[in-house]
C-alpha cells in the first residue's frame, strides 16, 4: 500500500524493476538503523563470544529446520534426487535435532523455496521491494516467502513449548547467523558503497537469478550478467 | 521427337558433368566449412590457453602480495595498483561501467571518471586483499563466450578446508590492440563489475542523468578512505 501510493515516473527510476524506489530507500534506511543498532552488534559479539563449533551447530541446526521446505518445493518442482536427498538428512540429522551433520555431504543440497517454484510455474516476478526487516525481495519471492513459512512441516508438529520456543528463535538466530557468516561483506556494502540501497539491489537480483537459473558454483549456462556483456561489446562493435 | 532424343544424348554427358562438377563444388564448401571450423576452434583454443595463463600469472603475482607488507597499507597499495595496472583492462572497466552514460559524456568528464573508478577499485580490493589469505585457486574450465570473452572458472577453497569453496570466476577480454586482459571477477555468480555498474546508474539516474555526480560521489568516497 505504501509502496503503491508512492511510485515513480519511469524517467526518474534507477532501475526499471523498482517503480517504488523512494519508499523502498526509506524502509532501507529504516532496515539501516536496525542493522546498526541491533543486529550488527548483535553478530560481531556472536562472532567474537561463540567459538566456531557452536556456530557451526546453530548453522547446521538452521541448514536443517530449512530442509523440510526444500524437500516439499524440490517436488513441486520436479527435482525428485533433491527432494529426496533433502528428506534423508532431514531423518539422519534430526537424530540431533540438526545441531550436528551426520551426513557425509551436506553441500549435495540445492535450497529450495516456494519463491522458485513460482517461478518455476512462470509466474512473473514481479516488482522490486524493501521489506521492513526481512530485507530486499521480489514481489514473488516475498510471496514464496510467505507461502513457505506456513507450509513448513516443522511448524505443523506440536513439540511443545520447547519446540515452540526452538521454532520462534529460529528467526532472529537466523538473521544473527547470516549476518555474523557475512559480517565484512556486509558491512563493506553498507559503508564502502557509492549507494548501499543500489548495490543491495544488484547484489540481491544476481543472487537470485543465479538460482533460479540453477547456477550453483560456477555453472557454464549463460546467465543474465552473460547477456549484459554481449550487449556491451555488440554495442562496442556498432 | 528425334532432335529431343538427340540433345538428350548430347546434353547426357554435360549434365553429368554438371553433376560432378556440383558434387566437388559441395565437397569444396564442406571441406572449407570443416577447415574453417577448425581454424575457429583453433583460435577459440587459443584464447582460452591465454586467458588461463594470464589468471595463473596474476595468481602468482597476488600469492607474492601477500606474503610480503601484511602491516604496510601504503606498500600494499602501490604493488596491487602495479598489479591491477597489469592485468586488467580499466578503459573496457570505465566503458562498461558507465552504462549508456558514458557516450554522452565529454572527453574530460571520461578521463575523470576513468580515474577515479581505478582508484575506488583499487580501494576495494586494498580493504578486501587479506581475505584471499590462506585461499588456493584451483581452474576448473574455461570457455569462450563470445568473440572477444573468455570466462576462466575456477574456485578458491581454504588450505586447512573449514570453509566451503568459492566459485570464482574471471571475465578475459581479447584485444585487437594488446595481449588479454581481465575485465571482470565474478564471485558465487556475483559479477563485481555488474554490481559497479547498477550502482553507478542509479547514482546518475537519482541525479537526473548527470555524469559528473558519480564522479564526484567516487571521488568523495576516495577521499573519506584516504
Amino acid at each position: 500500500m505504501v509502496a503503491a501510493c508512492s511510485s515513480m515516473p519511469d524517467s526518474q527510476q534507477s532501475d526499471a524493476r523498482d517503480p517504488y524506489e523512494p519508499s523502498n530507500r526509506k524502509i532501507f534506511a529504516f532496515n539501516m538503523g536496525v542493522d546498526t543498532y541491533v543486529l550488527e552488534p548483535v553478530a560481531d559479539s556472536y562472532r567474537s563470544n561463540v567459538s566456531d563449533a557452536g556456530r557451526r551447530a546453530v548453522d547446521n541446526h538452521l541448514a536443517w529446520a530449512s530442509l523440510p521446505s526444500t524437500a516439499l518445493n524440490s517436488s513441486l518442482q520436479g527435482n525428485f534426487e533433491n527432494a529426496a536427498l533433502a528428506t534423508i538428512h532431514f531423518a539422519i540429522n534430526g537424530l540431533t535435532l540438526g545441531f550436528a551433520d551426520l551426513t557425509e555431504d551436506p553441500g549435495a543440497i540445492e535450497k529450495r523455496d516456494f519463491g522458485q517454484t513460482l517461478a518455476f510455474a512462470k509466474v512473473p516476478e514481479g516488482d522490486y521491494l524493501m521489506v521492513p526487516f526481512l530485507g530486499p525481495h521480489s514481489g514473488r519471492s516475498l510471496a514464496g516467502r510467505v507461502v513457505d513459512t506456513i507450509t513448513n512441516p516443522l511448524s505443523l508438529i506440536d513439540a511443545g513449548a520447547v519446540g515452540s520456543s526452538v521454532r520462534t528463535a529460529q528467526v532472529p538466530a537466523s538473521a544473527v547467523a547470516f549476518r555474523a557468516n557475512n559480517f565484512d561483506r556486509l558491512n563493506d556494502v553498507k559503508y564502502n558503497s557509492l549507494d548501499a540501497y543500489a548495490r543491495t539491489r544488484s547484489l540481491y537480483y544476481q543472487l537470485r537469478d543465479g538460482r533460479l537459473n540453477d547456477q550453483p558454483k560456477g555453472s557454464q549456462t549463460p546467465s543474465a550478467t552473460d547477456d549484459q556483456f554481449d550487449a556491451f561489446f555488440d554495442e562496442l562493435a556498432k | 521427337m528425334i532432335f529431343f532424343r538427340s540433345k538428350l544424348i548430347i546434353f547426357a554427358p554435360l549434365r553429368l558433368a554438371v553433376q560432378h562438377c556440383a558434387t566437388y563444388f559441395m565437397a569444396l564448401i564442406v571441406l572449407l566449412g570443416v577447415c574453417l571450423q577448425t581454424n575457429l576452434a583453433d583460435d577459440s583454443t587459443k584464447q582460452i590457453d591465454a586467458a588461463n595463463q594470464l589468471v595463473a600469472h596474476m595468481i602468482e603475482d597476488v600469492e607474492i602480495i601477500l606474503a610480503q607488507d601484511a602491516d604496510d597499507r601504503s606498500a600494499r597499495t602501490t604493488k596491487i595498483t602495479k598489479l591491477f595496472d597489469r592485468y586488467f583492462d580499466l578503459a573496457t572497466i570505465a566503458k562498461f561501467s558507465a552504462g549508456p552514460y558514458w557516450r554522452a559524456a565529454d572527453a574530460a568528464e571520461q578521463a575523470a571518471y576513468q580515474t577515479a573508478m581505478r582508484d575506488v577499485i583499487i580501494g576495494t580490493v586494498v580493504r578486501n586483499f587479506d581475505q584471499l589469505s590462506g585461499l588456493k585457486f584451483t581452474e576448473t574450465g574455461s570457455q569462450a563466450k563470445g568473440p572477444q570473452l573468455v570466462l576462466v572458472n575456477g574456485k578458491f577453497t581454504h588450505k586447512t578446508d573449514k570453509q566451503p569453496p568459492i566459485a570464482v570466476g574471471w571475465r578475459v577480454v581479447m584485444r585487437d590492440d594488446g595481449p588479454p586482459l581481465i575485465l571482470d571477477v565474478e564471485i558465487e555468480n556475483i559479477s563485481m563489475l555488474v554490481t559497479q555498474k547498477q550502482e553507478n546508474i542509479a547514482i546518475i539516474r537519482q541525479n537526473a542523468g548527470n555524469f559528473a555526480a558519480v564522479i564526484d560521489a567516487m571521488q568523495q568516497r576516495i577521499a573519506s578512505q584516504n
